[in-house]
């Protein structure tokens, strides 16, 4: 379980606030999204999670978070390490070795997994990512979404309790980004891990996500379960974020009082409501 | 092509421990620095071509011997202009320029250098710098974290590169010219693009650093590391070969 409490953070270089007066639970098992736009404070919110915030950048720190009941500013970040796993945003930087194999087996050697252990992990995670034949290449030498895969999959390997990603879908095609969510599903339904995933794709927030948090300029301006924001299209506007263009279709055909029933959020529910629509007139 | 880029293969040297390849060039280096022939050295050369050429790494190691020549050849002029032993063999006047001493010395000292230079080299074309920091770590019990420090280095040398590239390819764009021959023109140039790119560069490291922080980097211990890098027979007999060598060329 993850505690805010009252928690503000100001990063040492900067005049504004970059988190300001947070207080939420995340409970064990959930599928949390969040969007805002940038500079929203999003990355920082995800830094407080591994501890990085306070441990690797100086800055105001207030209120409190907690891991697990562990106060973040009490432990070190290698103690929250056992339960938290970050893929971060930026792909480059969070590589730590030159070859992919030696990637995935960093988190699980420094833990000191199992030998066997750790060839049973890095067989599944090579696998449930597809990425079996880039196992023995550069790094330097694949792609941004190559590396974004390699990334998910280094951390996949530690398996966390609660997993953070930040943008993991920013340099993949739609196909792949609908993968990563499905294993994100997989591992939050079976195996009850905790996801918390910053995501600039709406869609794919609506589809898989049960709490999505919308954050602006360091605040979270909204807290609730994703069919929610039916209800929200005006704040979405506001901050010039996207809302499915189904809620949209939705909206317009309720307005124009063709449509009755429910907003769609996706396309299987966007399909019923067109046939609906096309029933009702006759065609 | 970079010279000290890894090549992969599946010969006899690739499949040597990381550590043998390391004390085995460090004996053939010994080996070249205490004999005082020029046919030894040459000899040493040409093994050391042969044996490639056996590994299948012979185009590589020739490449090699051709850059290196050139360092052998500054080495050559610069040894042969300050060795004044033996008998002059030019004269301008009354100023002697070379002696006999100059040349043999001169000499013998480039092709040590070609000798020594080689096989350090090709330790990179065979050996991938984490198997090496690797089998350091778990056979040498090396800390970690210094093995660590130096596959990082080693990392960053082509990111550091293409970066720079970049950099220059967006100055070029801006209509700077960096062709000149110029070499105080192209300093001035260049000078002004380290800064920023050892700014960026750092924020990279430091970005590494906290990446490796969150996973754990600070509870790695030896026995943690999955690769185990056992010592085969082959280990053994590559390193009795290159005492024999030292000590035939410590006779010769
Ligand atoms: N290391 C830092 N030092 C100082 N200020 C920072 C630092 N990192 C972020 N900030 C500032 O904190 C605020 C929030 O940044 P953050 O990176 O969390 O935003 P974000 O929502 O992740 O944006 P993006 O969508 O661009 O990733 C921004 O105003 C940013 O300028
Ligand atoms: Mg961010």
């Amino acid at each position: 379980m993850i505690q805010f409490e009252d928690f503000s953070f100001r990063y040492k270089s900067s005049e504004a606030f970059a988190l300001q007066g947070i207080s939420m639970t995340i409970e064990n098992g959930a599928f949390v999204g969040i969007i805002g736009n940038s500079g929203a404070g999003k990355s920082t919110l995800t830094y407080t999670l591994s501890g990085i915030i306070p441990h690797h950048f100086d800055g105001d720190f207030y209120g409190s978070v907690k891991v697990n009941g562990l106060d973040t500013v009490e432990v070190k970040p290698e103690k929250l390490a056992q339960f938290v796993g970050e893929v971060f945003q930026d792909i480059d930087s969070q590589m730590v070795s030159s070859i992919v194999e030696d990637e995935i087996l960093f988190g699980m050697e420094n833990f000191g997994v199992p030998h066997d252990e750790i060839g049973r992990r890095l067989d599944s995670v090579l696998d449930m990512l597809g990425i079996r034949d880039l196992k023995d290449r550069q790094i330097s030498s694949l792609s941004g979404g190559q590396k974004q895969k390699v990334a998910i999959a280094a951390i996949l390997a530690m398996d966390p309790e609660i997993i953070v990603l930040d943008e993991p879908t920013g340099e993949l095609d739609p196909a792949s980004s609908i993968m990563i969510f499905d294993i994100l599903r997989r591992l939050n339904r079976e195996f009850g891990k905790t996801v918390i995933v910053v995501e600039q794709k709406i869609m794919l927030l609506c589809e898989y996500v049960d709490r999505l948090l919308v954050m602006d300029a360091g605040k979270i301006v909204f807290d609730g379960r994703s069919e929610e924001i039916v209800q929200q299209v005006p704040l979405f506007k506001n901050l010039g974020i996207n809302v499915p263009r189904v809620v949209e279709l939705g909206q317009q055909l309720t307005a124009a009082g063709l449509y009755h029933g429910a907003i769609p959020l996706d396309l299987d529910q966007a399909e019923k409501m067109v046939k609906e629509v096309l029933a009702d007139a006759g065609v | 092509m970079n010279l000290l880029q890894y090549q992969p293969g599946e010969s006899f040297l690739h499949k040597l421990n990381p550590v043998t390849k390391l004390l085995a060039v460090f004996l053939y280096c010994v080996a070249c620095i205490i004999s005082d022939s020029i046919f030894v050295e040459l000899g040493l050369i040409f093994l050391m071509l042969i044996i490639c050429f056996f590994a299948g790494l012979g185009k590589r190691a020739l490449s090699l011997t051709k850059n290196l020549l050139i360092l052998g050849g500054m080495m050559f002029i610069l040894q042969l202009l300050f060795v004044r032993t033996g008998t002059p063999l030019l004269k301008i006047g009354s100023l002697c320029i070379f002696t006999t001493g100059g040349v043999f010395s001169a000499l013998l000292l480039s092709c040590r250098i070609i000798a020594t230079m080689l096989p350090m080299m090709l330790l990179f074309a065979i050996t991938q710098m984490t198997d090496l920091c690797g089998a350091m770590v778990k056979r040498l019990h090396i800390p970690y974290r210094y093995a660590f420090i130096v596959t990082t280095a080693f990392r960053f040398v082509p990111l550091f590169t293409s970066e720079f590239h970049d950099i220059e390819d967006a100055q070029k764009a801006r209509g700077v010219e960096y062709d000149t021959k110029n070499i105080f023109k192209k300093i001035g140039l260049v000078v002004p693009l380290v800064v920023p790119l050892l700014m960026s560069s750092l924020k990279k490291v430091d970005a590494g650093a906290m990446s490796a922080e969150v996973r754990g980097f600070n509870l790695r211990t030896v026995r943690s590391g999955y690769r185990d890098y056992p010592f085969a027979a082959g280990d053994g007999v590559c390193i009795a070969l290159t005492v024999v060598l030292i000590i035939i060329s410590a006779l010769l």
